[in-house]
Order: C-alpha cells, then sequence, then structure tokens
C-alpha cells in the first residue's frame, strides 16, 4: 500500500516536474513553425529522458550512491572536473531561462517589466530552498505543477487532425527552412533531456534511502511519469500546430504564451497558463539549484542534505545561495527569456554526451549494481539519442546562424 | 591486496558517526631503504585536490588558506592507521570535528549561515 501510494506521488512528480520553460517554448515554437511534423523529437526526448531517469533511479537504489558520487569515485578528479564544469556551466543557463520564466509569469500577470522580477523571483526560490525540506520542494511544488494538465485540456478541445499528428511522430525531412528544422529539434531534444533531472532523481532516491525493493516503483515512476509528461509537451505542440501555424504566427515573445490556450478557453485560459508558466518554472528552478547543489557537494564528499538545516551543511546550502544569484543576473540585466531558453537547450542537447557516456559506464558495472547492470535496449537508446543530439547541435547551430 | 588508486583514491570518507569527512584527494607513501613504500596517510581537501591539476593553483590556494587559522594553508593529513576500507567507502577512526577536514564549513556556518537565521 504504501509503496502503491509512493508510486502514485512519484508519477504526479514527475508529470508536475517535466514541463517547463524549456519543454512549453521549444514545444510551442516546433508547434508554430512546422505543425505537427516535429511530435517526433518530443516522442524521441521522453523515451530518452525515461530511460535515463529509470537508470538513474535503480543505480541509487541498487547501490546507495547517487552519480556524481560514483563519478567521482569511479573515474577520479581529473575525469569528473570535466562533466562536472560542462554541467555546472550549461545548466547555470539553464537554471537563467527558468528565473526568466518565472519572472515571465508574474510580468504577464502585473504588467511589471521582467527585469524588476529578477531579485524578487531569486529570493522567493532562495527561501524555499533555505527554509523547505526535501519533500515539501519535490511534492508539493510538483504538485501545483498538475496545473499544466490546462495544455492537454485544451489540445484535446482544439479537435487536432489524428492522422497528421501521428504521421508527425514518425522522422521525415522538412520542406522548407531546413536549418531551422533542425535547430528547432535540437532545442525540443535539449528541452526534454534535462541532466539535471536525472542527477536530482538519484539524489532524491538517497535522501529517501531507496534500497533494491524500490526497482520496480522506480520503473513505474519512470514510465508512467515521463510518459504523462511527454504527452503534455506534445499537447503543447499540438497547440502551437492548431492555433499558430495556420495564422504565421512564429513564437518570438514569451508574451505569446498565451495565445496557446486563450481562443480556447478564453481569460480563464489565460491565467491558467500564468500559473502553469510561473509553477513549472518554479518547480524547475528549485530542482536545478538543488542538483547543481548535489552535483558539487557529493563530488567533494561534503554533508549534504535539503533535509538538514543550513547550519548542519554551510557548503551545500551556501552553493545553492550563489547558483541562484548567479542565476538571476541575466534576467536583471534584460535577457530576453525565449532567446535565453533556446541558448540553454540547443547547449543541453550538444553537452548530452559529456554526462550520459561516464553514466552508461557506471550503469554497466556490476561492481554498483550487481544483477540490475543494464540490458542493450536502455545502452543503445540513451546512446544513439545522445549522440544523436551533438551531432544535430553541431550540424544545426552553424546553419541556423548562416541562415538567420 | 589493495589497489590504492582503485580501492583508496577519491574515496568517500566517513567519520566515527557516519559523517562525511571529505574524499581521499592524495595518498602520501614513504620510501623506505630496507623494503617496499608503506602507505603513511591520506591526503584531504582542497590543496591536495588542486595539486592534482597545478602545483600553481594550489600554492595560491594554500595562500588564503593559510589566513583560515594556525596550521591552515598546507595538505590535511590523516594517519593510515586511522582508516578501515568499508566497501566503497573508507571509514575514519575519528571525530571530523576533531580535524581540521572541516574549517571551511565551520568558518562558513560562524561567519555567514549563522547570521542569515530566518524566522
Amino acid at each position: 500500500m504504501k509503496k502503491a501510494l509512493e508510486v502514485s506521488l512519484g508519477i504526479v512528480t514527475s508529470v508536475g516536474g517535466f514541463l517547463e520553460i524549456g519543454s512549453i517554448a521549444t514545444a510551442a515554437q516546433a508547434g508554430a513553425a512546422f505543425g505537427y511534423q516535429l511530435a517526433w523529437a518530443v516522442l524521441l526526448g521522453t523515451v530518452c529522458i525515461a530511460f535515463l531517469l529509470e537508470m538513474s533511479g535503480r543505480f541509487a537504489a541498487c547501490s546507495g550512491h547517487t552519480i556524481p558520487d560514483a563519478m567521482r569515485e569511479r573515474f577520479g578528479i581529473n575525469f569528473f572536473a570535466v562533466p562536472l564544469l560542462v554541467m555546472l556551466g550549461v545548466s547555470l543557463i539553464v537554471l537563467a531561462a527558468e528565473v526568466a520564466g518565472v519572472g515571465a509569469a508574474l510580468t504577464l500577470a502585473t504588467g511589471v517589466p521582467l527585469p524588476v522580477w529578477a531579485i524578487p523571483a531569486a529570493l522567493l526560490v532562495w527561501l524555499l530552498l533555505w527554509k523547505a525540506t526535501f519533500g515539501v520542494i519535490e511534492n508539493g511544488v510538483s504538485l501545483l505543477g498538475l496545473v499544466t494538465v490546462v495544455f492537454a485540456v485544451a489540445a484535446v478541445k482544439a479537435h487536432p487532425d489524428h492522422s497528421r499528428f501521428a504521421a508527425g511522430l514518425i522522422p521525415t525531412l522538412p520542406r522548407h527552412d531546413r536549418a531551422h528544422y533542425w535547430f528547432v529539434a535540437v532545442s525540443v531534444l535539449g528541452a526534454s533531456i534535462s541532466p539535471y533531472l536525472y542527477y536530482f532523481y538519484s539524489s532524491g532516491a538517497v535522501e529517501e534511502k531507496w534500497d533494491k525493493s524500490y526497482v520496480g516503483v522506480n520503473r513505474a515512476i519512470a514510465a508512467l511519469g515521463m510518459g504523462f509528461g511527454g504527452g503534455l509537451s506534445l499537447a503543447v505542440l499540438v497547440l502551437g500546430a492548431v492555433l499558430l501555424h495556420p495564422r504565421g504566427i512564429d513564437l518570438e515573445h514569451y508574451q505569446q504564451l498565451p495565445l496557446l490556450v486563450t481562443p480556447l478557453l478564453g481569460r480563464a485560459g489565460f491565467w491558467l497558463v500564468v500559473a502553469s508558466l510561473g509553477i513549472a518554472c518554479l518547480g524547475a528552478t528549485l530542482e536545478i539549484a538543488l542538483a547543481l547543489a548535489y552535483l558539487v557537494a557529493q563530488g567533494f564528499g561534503w554533508s549534504w542534505g535539503e533535509d538538514l538545516r543550513p547550519d548542519q551543511d554551510a557548503r551545500f546550502s551556501l552553493t545553492f545561495t550563489a547558483i541562484v544569484a548567479l542565476a538571476a543576473l541575466p534576467v536583471l540585466f534584460g535577457a530576453q527569456p525565449l532567446k535565453l531558453t533556446q541558448l540553454a537547450m540547443v547547449l543541453t542537447a550538444a553537452s548530452l554526451p559529456v554526462g550520459v557516456l561516464p553514466f552508461l559506464i557506471l550503469m554497466n558495472d556490476e561492481s554498483y549494481l550487481g544483477e540490475h547492470t543494464n540490458g542493450p535496449i536502455g545502452n543503445a537508446v540513451v546512446l544513439i539519442v545522445s549522440m544523436l543530439a551533438l551531432v544535430l547541435a553541431v550540424v544545426s547551430v552553424p546553419l541556423q546562424l548562416v541562415g538567420s | 591486496m589493495i589497489g590504492l588508486v582503485h580501492d583508496v583514491l577519491d574515496k568517500q570518507i566517513k567519520d566515527r558517526d557516519g559523517e562525511n569527512a571529505g574524499r581521499v584527494d592524495g595518498i602520501v607513501l614513504e620510501l623506505r631503504d630496507d623494503g617496499p613504500p608503506i602507505v603513511r596517510y591520506v591526503e584531504v581537501g582542497p590543496i591536495t585536490l588542486l595539486s592534482r591539476f597545478s602545483m600553481r593553483l594550489a600554492q595560491w590556494y594554500a595562500r588564503y588558506d593559510r589566513k583560515l587559522g594556525n596550521g591552515r594553508g598546507q595538505p590535511i593529513r590523516i594517519p593510515w592507521t586511522r582508516l578501515t576500507r568499508d566497501g566503497p567507502t573508507i571509514d575514519m577512526d575519528l571525530d571530523v570535528e576533531a580535524t581540521p577536514i572541516n574549517a571551511l564549513e565551520d568558518w562558513l556556518r560562524v561567519t555567514v549561515v549563522e547570521r542569515m537565521r530566518l524566522p
């Protein structure tokens, strides 16, 4: 009974935690620019993150180790420094985009310019991290994140063309704007396969003292949670395809996001989109800041834990404090949220192999996982998708820059 | 039989109460004329860690570390005899607070965190 409750809560958490500014913005851009044609990228990204999440939970449950902990231990500091620095750099930009997302929601709600919200948004995030326990952060904010289901409701009401949507789930070559097509595809992959998500998940599993009896629970959470979360991203893409694409509207400003819902749900839809954006980005901000503090603290062997008081893990607490402060700077100095998001998602996609390849080596190491090492399908899916993301990023970014 | 690099270097150290006490950042061997080298200490902390990338970086950090108090500014050494292997972790038969390992943690707690008390 307790495990069934944990599965339900875990799935709700995953659904609430999946959607953030990256998924919303890139799926909406994909739908607006190419109709249903890029649905495959959302599907591929979702399958890959579901595999990665399942692996990171299994790793924590079977070994009692988090991923950064094992990476440092297995590969030594000279190797570990590479994923550490890449992850810190890229995720800081993602975090800045999420802070911008929180600010954008507040701007939409109040009309007060975005840079004004940089410090209040960062302070709110910091206060929650400083005072709240892991359970409050993981479950509380993610439960509120279920408001993002509004995108699924709107997508059903939009009466999408089912056969064209199904056709979009199979990759096809673009008929126009090739460079832009691949660039958006890379952004979608980067938004779906967020490394912070599986780093955060493995630390959460250790914080909640998972053991081998959680292997099945973990599998259910990863498959169903990411499945539903990916479904919400597809709903956003459908809304872009039905409402924006036929009118030739490209998503260029976050102020256009309510257009995804207001034609179907009116004024209530506007407020639901604002709430979805604000809460989803707040949840992601908390998770990324914690994931990065975990990464540093575990890598260096410090005391760490969101359930400890800040005076019990001063270095850990001051690390997330510094990270949140740094992430607020781009918004404070007027960075454009959608541009920041796109940059963050492309960099995430390009850097995927740096974290994924050593992680796969760990997942095949019997000294950590015993009989629970990876099978060939999991290895192949994660390896192929992360290499594909890197290749597409390397090819499409220069083309996009030349094209624009 | 123990592989120092495989089984000791970079492993998590836990103190006698199970608290995290840093990682094994370096290993000190004593060379002897009358026998094979023997392990004397493990080193913990940023100075040793940075020296694995660049001695200049380690010396730069040590200059600042010296300002944290007497005995600072040099690698922290834990005698090999106080350590035992427990699977992938290294158990230290000492209280971490009785060593300088947490000096930075303690300094940050006293000078920053305790001044940021919220209701």
